[in-house]
């Protein structure tokens, strides 16, 4: 079958209920999305689907078509997840790091949808666990972000 | 004493030694068995034995004669009545714990007629209301098969811990008369093959009524046939709401095309629903191990039940209703919808409706419409067991939220769900969800598959 991922086609041969974080991960050798719980419980394996977060660990590849996947390796080719990376780095967000590819795609996807996110709406979204703890900062650089984007999206 | 005493007692005392002894003769005589004179069956044929196998597979005894880590068909399974616990026992040909020394009339005694050999009767948590239908011709294969196909255990039965008087097993040949059919099936002469078929499995091997018919005060199901509007038109069974395996729209398989039905049988999923609770058992060492044929009979039989529009009302449609409610900003006022969306939705969508068959709908699912919400509960607190189909166990299975999740936020999750999308299930209290969760564990995700050959 035939997966779009950051803007290339794959090629894949793969069974219709296989994970798409298994394609991701061990056909394409894309290991910058995590294997965390594999139960859709933490969200280290958050992709963009269309531009909206999914769970890539709980995302059969069988019938996902000509969809536009998005992963951490090409996030920056996105101007959204390009702010969103230096926010991360501003801010010093990661310690151990290992959810932080899913916590940057959960941040990009919330922006795209909600330019100026009140602090009730990134308690509500932005729900990818982290054991370090981060959840401050992580709350910080996406407020740093409300007003970044927000005077980007006012220029246009 | 008077002489119109005398000739009362004269009449009372040989009538109620009569009575007496009518009672006691028929509560303790074996039933007839079409197989009593038969003697030694000697070798089976290689045929008889494989069709043994297949009809073991129909009538699925490893469901309850096997537990988890113990021998194939050595029981231990324990099963909770309100007067105590009663164990599936041996039926392994071991002569001392198990069948060994039965022959084929002692066999069919026990299978169709719920007598063991030593003449106690079954209590009728084994099947033998259902299986009474079987042919003799399986009931003939299937000796074959346990005799010389299963290797003999030597484990002793557990004793069941329902107290004297209730322990006594005599009353229930009373039970047997009004509650038990006696005959085999017979083939309704107005229907097809295939129809007959699929009657001869549901209604006889596959027992499927032991959980999805309705059972009244005194544990018999309500209907054994499909004379009955109550055969297999849903039950609570151990914490699981059983749903109806009728032409209901909202609560059945109104929804379901023949074809629906086959393919959840033989690969335990469609569009619809995955297999889930019991289910996910007589799935994974019954249904899939059924000839395409026959499944297909089950499914043509199965459409053939009418529901009960009365009951269901309107059928379900779904309705686009909480998409504006699920954006960041409008899930904050509903109860349920944030732990919907952060904890559910990744698997099942946020629309409801879940990801083809890998992934069930909510939306318009039974479990999401029947009153009883007993199904809902148990599986967001415990999760669902591995499907194991063709030998590859499952991608996605549902996780337990017993230690994440406090019973009002199942409660509220529940409620949000089953009144969603056009759902229309009744509410959950957090009582409900105590309940359970004290009732209840969590699903084991080593399951047993049983190997044959």
């Amino acid at each position: 079958m035939e997966l779009t991922i950051n803007g290339v086609q794959h090629h894949i041969d793969v069974e219709p209920d296989t994970p798409l974080l298994w394609v991701l991960r061990d056909d394409l050798k894309m290991t910058g999305t995590k294997y965390g719980c594999g139960l859709a419980q933490c969200g280290a394996c958050t992709v963009l689907i269309n531009g909206n977060a999914a769970r890539s660990c709980v995302t059969p590849v069988g019938e996902l078509g000509s969809a536009a996947i998005t992963t951490i390796e090409a996030i920056e080719q996105d101007e959204i997840g390009q702010r969103v990376v230096a926010a991360w780095i501003r801010h010093q967000v990661p310690q151990c790091g290992y959810c932080q590819s899913g916590q940057v795609m959960a941040a990009t996807s919330l922006l795209k949808q909600t330019p100026h996110p009140t602090d009730d709406d990134i308690r509500a979204v932005m729900v990818n666990l982290c054991r370090c703890g981060t959840y401050n900062a992580i709350s910080a650089a996406i407020h740093d972000l409300a007003g970044d984007v927000g005077q980007e999206g006012a220029k246009k | 004493m008077t002489n119109r005493l005398k000739k009362i007692f004269a009449v009372v005392i040989p009538a109620s030694t009569v009575l007496a002894g009518g009672t006691a003769w028929f509560v303790t005589r074996l039933p007839a068995s079409s197989f009593e004179n038969t003697g030694s069956q000697g070798e089976p044929s290689a045929q008889l034995m494989a069709r043994g196998e297949y009809v073991s597979r129909l009538t699925d005894c490893v469901a309850c004669h096997s537990v988890p880590g113990g021998a194939a068909y050595t029981g231990g399974l324990k099963m909770v009545t309100p007067m105590g616990a009663i164990f599936a026992t041996n039926i392994t040909p071991d002569r001392e714990t198990g069948i060994g020394a039965y022959t084929l009339a002692d066999f069919d005694r026990a299978l169709r007629s719920g007598v063991a050999k030593d003449g106690h009767r079954l209590y009728p948590a084994m099947p033998y209301p259902s299986y009474a239908k079987l042919s003799d011709d399986d009931v003939k294969a299937l000796y074959a098969y346990f005799m010389k196909g299963v290797p003999a255990v030597h484990l002793e039965n557990r004793k069941s811990t329902i107290p004297w008087p209730l322990n006594m097993r005599w009353p229930l040949a009373f039970w047997n008369v009004v509650f038990a059919p006696s005959d085999v099936y017979r083939p309704d002469t107005s229907k097809d093959a295939q129809w007959n078929r699929g009657a001869y499995l549901v209604e006889g091997a596959g027992h499927c009524g032991a959980c999805h018919t309705p059972r009244g005060l005194a544990f018999n199901e309500k209907g054994t046939d499909r004379h009955s509007a109550a055969f297999v038109s849903g039950a609570l069974i151990d914490g699981w709401f059983a749903p109806s395996l009728r032409n209901d729209a909202n609560t059945g398989l109104g929804r379901w095309s023949e074809d629906d039905v086959f393919r959840f049988l033989k690969t335990g999923r469609n569009d619809h629903a995955v297999v889930f609770g019991s289910m996910t058992e007589a799935f994974n060492n019954s249904t899939q191990f059924f000839s395409d044929d026959d499944l297909r009979a089950v499914a043509h039989y199965l459409k053939s039940l009418p529901g009960n529009a009365q009951r269901d009302g309107t059928p379900w449609q779904y309705e686009p209703t909480q998409a504006k409610a699920l954006q960041p900003a409008g899930r904050q006022g509903i109860p349920g919808a944030q732990t919907y969306m952060a904890k559910c939705s990744f698997c099942h969508g946020a629309d409801g409706r879940g990801q083809w068959e890998w992934v069930p709908p909510l939306a318009g699912a039974a479990s999401s419409l029947v009153p009883d919400s007993s199904s809902s509960i148990n599986v967001t607190l415990n999760g669902s067991g591995r499907v194991v189909a063709a030998g590859v166990p499952d991608s996605y299975r549902m996780p337990s939220y017993r230690e994440q999740l406090s019973d009002r936020d199942i409660a509220d999750v529940l409620t949000f769900v089953r009144s969603s999308w056009g759902n229309r299930g009744a509410s959950v209290t957090a009582a409900e969800v105590k309940t359970l969760r004290k009732k209840t564990r969590p699903a084991d995700s080593g399951v047993v598959v049983l190997k044959i050959n």
